[in-house]
Parts: structure tokens; C-alpha cells; sequence
């Protein structure tokens, strides 16, 4: 039997614990302004949701934050972004099963082109190769599949070490690790540092990349646990919005297409 | 008096000339004021001067192009019609000050920035004016311009940065303050008078 991700494994206790703690009161129903503002917020979890955003904050101050501003004053930024693209490349796989899984074949022939091109002249995926050949780099998890699918996204979680989310972008978040081919290669120990190494990676690379943007959404916002909600909202459905709007053809310009086609 | 030869000739005219530059004009304006302020914001970001300086003229370009009073009445939502007449001064007057220094707030990081014009696109009585802003070392972001016609100039509503809009996101802060403070707009206005203070001391 494969071994359980260690991420998944830290995960499933938490969402138990998260299970148990409180609700916001619903407003009463003859405040019409209140309930309107309660159920757009759609966050009936918000004290939990305060604390594990309070919790992750102090373990965040003293852990990743650190990390995070040591890596950027250590490595000069031209590292970082090869950093970046590599990681970015590992995930590629991921990326193409979401892709076909949302029936979109223009977006997965452009990442399975950016695999293809940047791990082999992109050295590994240290350099974006293919960017400059018209493949560029798009979004796709199985969140954002499930939103296609007309999965709602539930009410807003925020989950400690991963962040702001919800229930489906959560399941999504699962499916893939599981999707993910690394997770299923080899064993051992060798294997097993790898992939934390990696998910350690990845972590210090995100966040990185929020270092100011986050500092000044704490610096300027009167409740930045809110504003953060509202930031990952948009966030998520200005995803959702490109996946849908790419209605390219799938028969690429240089193809001698049919005069019926149009771009 | 036109004859009656002369007139179909006029109104081919009309149609030629008058009516394309009437609905060029229309779709035109937005785009040619976003790039106009696009092209003075550039000129203070990576002009000479010191903070103080830029700062001020800042302040006059956001005045003359930004609509920031509608923005300030969009941010505090249901909330505006709750507020006395003197909190509401009070707010609009603050937030204009917030607006200031969070955009001047940003001018160092913004070093060598220049942008590129995109598409136009009607959303209801709003334009929407896509550029793509480029500064060193970060990848390029996509920003779209709310422009509003409706007070006779353009003016800019909201600015909407790789699928975020500043105003709802500035929204759902003060919403979310307010609901966790007695729904009460003057513990408001003393937040944004705290937070004014500390930006200035930091």
C-alpha cells in the first residue's frame, strides 16, 4: 500500500479539530442588512477561522517569514526566479491532468509543450524557455476544476500552513497531491526527503513572492483577516474566469485549418 | 438653402466624416485618458524629486482623474446612510488621505515601471481599460481601468490588478471592521484617524 502524503497526514486531524471549534452567530432575521452582509461574507466558521489565521500568523512570524526574507537576501533574484521556474516545471504534470480534466486542449498542449521544452532546453525548468515561443504559463488545480464542474465553493476556511481556502479548493488541494506522479515514485528515504525538500521549496518560494504584498495588507488593512478573505475570493475567481474565457481553438495558427476556422 | 442635389452629397459627408468621429471620440476618450495619466503617473514615479515633492504631485493627478469621493461613498456601503452629515465629511475627507498614501506608499517599488495599452471594453455605463504594467525585476501584471463617463470627464472608479479590485477589497476591510465594531462609523473614523497617525510616524 503506497504511503500516505505527509501533508494530507497533517491535514486530516486538523480539519477534525477545525470540525469542532465554533460558528459565528447568524444575525437575527429582522436585520436584513446584517443577514445580507452574513451570507455574502459566507464565512459561518469565522472565529475558528480568526484563530487558525491568529495561530498560523505566530508560527508564521517565527518560521516561513524568516525563511522566506533569509532566502531572498541570500540568493541574488536571478537564482530565485530559476528557482521559481523549476519548481513551477514539477508541477506541469498536475497542471495537465487539470487542463484535460476541464476539456480545455489548447491549455494543456500549451503546458505539456512548457514540460516538454523547459525541462530539456530550459535546463530542467530552471529557465523559461518556452514563454518566449508563445507557451505561457497558466493556472489549473483541481479546485478550480471541481468550480468548473458547478462545484459551489462552500463557505471560507482558513487552514493553518496552507492558508486562506474553502472546502472544495481543499478536496482539490488533496486530489492533487494524489494526482501529483511524484507523490507515487520510488521509496525510501531518498525519495521521502525529496519530497519534503520540495513542499518545504515551494513554501519559501510562495512566500517569498507575497513578502510585500502581505506586509502591507497588515500594515494598511483595518481587519487584514478579512481583507485577506476578499483577496483570495477575487484571487480565485479571476482564475476561474481566465480558464473559461480561453475559448482558443484547439487546432493550432500554423496548422493548414479548414476556412470554418476561426480563432 | 441646400438644393436638392446638393443635400444627399452633405449628408454622404455627414455620414463619412461626423458620425465615425462622434463613436471614435466616444470609445477614444477613456483610453486616451488612461493614457494620459498612465504616461504623468510615470513621469512623477521615475522623475526627479524627493518623496515630499512627488508626493504633491501625486495629489493633483489624483484629484483631477481619480473619482475619489464616489469610491469613498462605495466603500462604506450600506453604511454612508447610517453616518451623520458630519461623518460623513469626516470619512470622505480621511479617505482621501488613505488613498494618497497608499499609492504614494507604493512609488519606490514602482522604480523604472512602464506599461503598455490593451484592449476597451464597455462594462454597463463603465470603461474598462486594460494595460499591462512592466517594472524590473517582477513579472508583468495585468491592470484593468474602471473609467466612468457619467460626470462629463473620465474619471477612474476603480482599478482592478490581475483580477482584484482595490475598491471591493477596500470594502470588505471596512465592512468587516465595522461589523466587528457595534456596526459603529465613528469607531471607524478613528481607526483611519490611528492608522493616519501611524503611517506618519512610520
Amino acid at each position: 500500500m503506497p504511503r500516505p502524503n505527509p501533508l494530507l497526514s497533517l491535514l486530516v486531524p486538523l480539519a477534525c479539530l477545525m470540525a469542532l471549534t465554533g460558528c459565528a452567530p447568524r444575525p437575527p432575521a429582522n436585520d436584513k442588512d446584517a443577514v445580507a452582509d452574513y451570507k455574502q461574507t459566507n464565512d459561518p466558521l469565522e472565529p475558528t477561522n480568526r484563530v487558525m489565521y491568529k495561530i498560523n500568523n505566530g508560527l508564521d512570524a517565527v518560521t516561513l517569514k524568516p525563511a522566506a526574507e533569509a532566502y531572498r537576501y541570500a540568493v541574488p533574484e536571478v537564482a530565485r526566479e530559476s528557482i521559481h521556474n523549476a519548481l513551477l516545471n514539477l508541477s506541469y504534470p498536475t497542471v495537465f491532468f487539470n487542463d484535460v480534466a476541464e476539456g480545455k486542449p489548447r491549455r494543456a498542449g500549451d503546458t505539456f509543450m512548457r514540460f516538454i521544452i523547459n525541462s530539456t532546453l530550459g535546463v530542467g525548468g530552471l529557465f523559461d524557455v518556452a514563454k518566449h515561443w508563445g507557451y505561457v504559463n497558466h493556472d489549473a488545480d483541481f479546485g478550480l476544476t471541481l468550480a468548473l464542474y458547478g462545484v459551489p465553493e462552500g463557505p471560507y476556511l482558513y487552514v493553518p500552513i496552507l492558508g486562506p481556502s474553502d472546502p472544495r479548493d481543499l478536496a482539490g488541494y488533496g486530489v492533487d497531491v494524489v494526482d501529483w506522479p511524484f507523490t507515487w515514485i520510488g521509496n525510501g528515504t531518498t525519495v521521502y526527503a525529496l519530497e519534503w525538500s520540495y513542499y518545504a521549496m515551494v513554501a519559501i518560494d510562495t512566500r517569498e513572492r507575497v513578502l510585500d504584498s502581505l506586509d502591507q495588507v497588515q500594515k494598511t488593512a483595518l481587519d487584514p483577516y478579512a481583507t485577506i478573505r476578499s483577496l483570495y475570493r477575487q484571487h480565485r475567481q479571476s482564475q476561474l474566469e481566465a480558464i473559461r474565457n480561453d475559448q482558443r481553438a484547439t487546432v493550432p495558427a500554423w496548422f493548414p485549418a479548414p476556412t470554418t476556422q476561426s480563432e | 438653402m441646400w438644393s436638392r442635389r446638393q443635400f444627399p452629397a452633405i449628408a454622404a459627408l455627414a455620414v463619412m466624416f461626423v458620425l465615425p468621429r462622434v463613436s471614435a471620440a466616444r470609445a477614444a476618450e477613456p483610453r486616451e485618458f488612461v493614457r494620459d495619466v498612465g504616461d504623468q503617473l510615470v513621469n512623477v514615479i521615475n522623475g526627479p524629486g524627493g518623496f515630499a515633492e512627488k508626493r504633491a504631485q501625486l495629489q493633483r493627478i489624483v484629484d483631477r482623474a481619480v473619482d475619489v469621493d464616489g469610491i469613498a461613498r462605495f466603500c462604506l456601503g450600506r453604511f454612508w446612510r447610517l453616518a451623520t452629515p458630519q461623518q460623513q465629511q469626516d470619512y470622505v475627507a480621511l479617505f482621501h488621505q488613505v488613498l494618497l498614501n497608499s499609492i504614494a506608499g507604493h512609488l519606490g517599488e514602482y522604480k523604472g515601471v512602464h506599461y503598455v495599452l490593451g484592449r476597451t471594453t464597455p462594462h454597463d455605463d463603465l470603461t474598462w481599460v486594460s494595460t499591462t504594467i512592466s517594472r524590473p525585476n517582477n513579472p508583468d501584471a495585468d491592470v484593468e481601468w474602471v473609467i466612468s463617463m457619467t460626470g462629463g470627464s473620465p474619471k477612474i472608479e476603480d482599478l482592478v490588478v490581475e483580477g482584484v479590485s482595490l475598491r471591493l477589497t477596500q470594502r470588505s476591510d471596512y465592512a468587516s471592521y465595522l461589523q466587528h465594531n457595534g456596526n459603529s462609523v465613528q469607531a471607524l473614523l478613528d481607526a483611519m484617524r490611528r492608522m493616519l497617525a501611524n503611517q506618519k510616524q512610520g
